[in-house]
């Protein structure tokens, strides 16, 4: 299934359904003009003012800095913290039950208990960010760190490793693949926390020019907005994507071909 | 125990690579794993530890390593006893496929235990490592792009390139074929004669025990305690034809396989009379 002729039908075909769904866009505005069914152009003009002059600053550039520092966060603490915990065993059973009954907490349903705790700041919005992705961040750590097998651990400790470079050179490498998914659905969260905690008391941001825009009834911005979080979340993924391959190219390998092993 | 105790058992105590004085291990009070095992090795000296399957020679291996602690009794390096995995010591584990780090290349598994060396030294080292193995060409494969010989035989670079006084081999050609297995016999077998090595493998082959070792221990069905020490004086190199073909290792084997087939049915009769 490698041959070219494969790659380019799907292409042309994910072309033609995009072209498609447009046209069939543009041929409702022009026929039903009504305010919520703006045409094409608007839109992409919306668009390609979102990305450039004052709007960069005062919408985008904002949302991506939250979204940013929020999403480090809880990366980087999930990691931590889930690969401590999930290492050192004897810490679960204190851990377990409050992590449990915290991950089905919608993080939306803390957003006035923040705005009460933190007020209408981007510290409030970068706290929802961070609680809402770093659960499946956590999770998928503990998981990651405690099914590293267990002869790696010995081989760490005759060679004389501390508990703290086991945990680097050792769990932390054999966790990264669940991290990594963990990662990848965090993200998603993480731009839907974005998005709201912009729509609740703020005066930037692109969750708050979609809301303004929604007001003042220029419903084609309001669109670009939206195309605009679309961008954004493909080109992270994208990016996420890029990253993954390259840190976890052994494990595809690995993992490919102990597969092949199991079928052959 | 005390290590003053020891010291009145004569001078050349100090000198043996190991000592394991009167070993015990208890996972729980009513399931005794080890049950005073005592034994000794001299440097250089090549010994085979043998016994019925499951009779617990991988807990005392742990407990020579430190992995694991000894309920009652000492391990004793030189004289001394110790309570972490000691940096004159190195093991190969049984699972070459769970024992290798599968995101680091061969060179940089090769080098997992190399700190505080200059990295030109610890290139030399891993690269003398490789070659004593055979392994140069395969240096920036990863492990999973081997085969399982050669998985193996990058684990035991591993365990080499530290340069320790005592290696342990727990079972280390139980997961490879038949033809590969003598390969490697024979590659650990020179590079503990080159090194001036001095090898303790656990292994449930007895023709591999007496192939191999200069003394077989063999223990009892758990828990384990040594039933007899048998001193192997074939000559050497040892060869996988000559050697195994002549009498005195065909003696040998018999005599070691007699004692651990003895244990197997001295275990099963004990437990039907505990039933009974």
């Amino acid at each position: 299934m490698t041959s070219k002729a494969s790659h380019i039908a799907p292409l042309a075909w994910q072309i033609g359904t995009i072209a498609a769904l447009l046209a069939l866009w543009q041929w409702s505005a022009l026929t039903h003009p009504a305010p919520y069914l703006p045409r094409l152009e608007n839109i992409a003009a919306g668009y390609v003012r979102l990305w450039h002059g004052d709007l960069l600053y005062s919408a985008i550039i904002p949302s991506l800095y939250r979204l940013a520092i929020g999403f480090a966060i809880a990366v980087i603490a999930g990691s931590v913290i889930g690969l401590a915990l999930g290492y050192l065993r004897g810490l679960e059973p204190w851990t377990r039950p409050v992590l449990e009954y915290l991950r089905f907490i919608p993080a939306v349903a803390i957003l006035p208990a923040a705005l009460l705790l933190f007020g209408p700041t981007d510290t409030m919005r970068i706290f929802v960010i961070a609680f809402g992705s770093v659960f499946p961040v956590l999770l998928a750590a503990i998981d990651g760190a405690r099914r590293v097998d267990l002869t790696l651990i010995d081989v760490a400790r005759v060679n004389g490793l501390s508990v703290v470079e086991r945990l680097v050179r050792v769990i932390l490498p054999a966790a990264l693949p669940s991290i990594f998914a963990g990662v990848r659905i965090a993200l998603s969260i993480a731009l839907v926390m974005m998005v709201i905690s912009e729509l609740i008391a703020a005066d930037n941001g692109l969750g708050y020019y979609i809301l303004r825009s929604q007001r003042l009834f220029q419903t084609a911005n309001v669109y670009a907005g939206v195309l605009t979080i679309g961008t954004i979340g493909l080109t992270l993924t994208l990016a996420l994507l890029a990253v993954e391959n390259h840190v976890l190219a052994w494990h595809r390998g690995w993992r490919g071909l102990s597969n092949a092993g199991r079928t052959a | 125990m005390p290590a003053g105790q020891h010291e009145d058992r004569g001078s050349d105590m100090s000198d043996s690579i190991l000592i394991m004085d009167s070993v015990s291990k208890a996972y729980s009070a009513s399931a005794p794993i080890l049950k005073g095992v005592s034994f000794k090795q001299e440097p250089g000296e090549f010994l085979a530890v043998v016994g019925p399957s499951g009779c617990g020679k991988t807990t005392m291996l742990r407990c020579i390593a430190s992995l694991m602690q000894p309920d009652e009794g000492a391990v004793l390096h030189r004289g001394l006893q110790f309570d972490n995995p000691p940096p004159w010591l190195s093991i190969v584990f049984q699972d070459y496929n769970r024992s290798l780090f599968p995101w680091l290349s061969v060179r940089q598994n090769v080098a997992f235990g190399l700190r505080d060396l200059r990295s030109a030294d610890r290139d030399e080292r891993v690269r003398n490592a490789l070659i004593a193995v055979h392994l140069e060409h395969a240096a920036d494969l990863y492990p999973w792009q081997l085969s399982g010989g050669m998985q193996q035989r990058c684990a035991l670079a591993r365990s080499i390139v530290v340069q320790p006084s005592l290696l342990l081999l727990d079972e280390p050609f139980a997961s490879v074929d038949a033809q590969t297995r003598i390969d490697l016999q024979d590659m650990v077998m020179e590079i503990c004669k080159t090194m001036s090595l001095s090898a303790l493998l656990v292994t449930h082959d007895i023709d591999e025990a007496v192939f191999m070792a200069d003394k077989v221990v063999v223990l009892s069905t758990r828990p384990a305690r040594v039933v007899e020490e048998i001193t192997i004086d074939l000559p050497r190199p040892r060869d996988q034809l000559v050697t195994k073909e002549s009498p005195e290792f065909l003696r040998l084997r018999h005599h070691v396989y007699t004692l651990v087939r003895q244990q197997a049915k001295t275990n099963a009769v004990e437990t039907l009379t505990e039933r009974l």
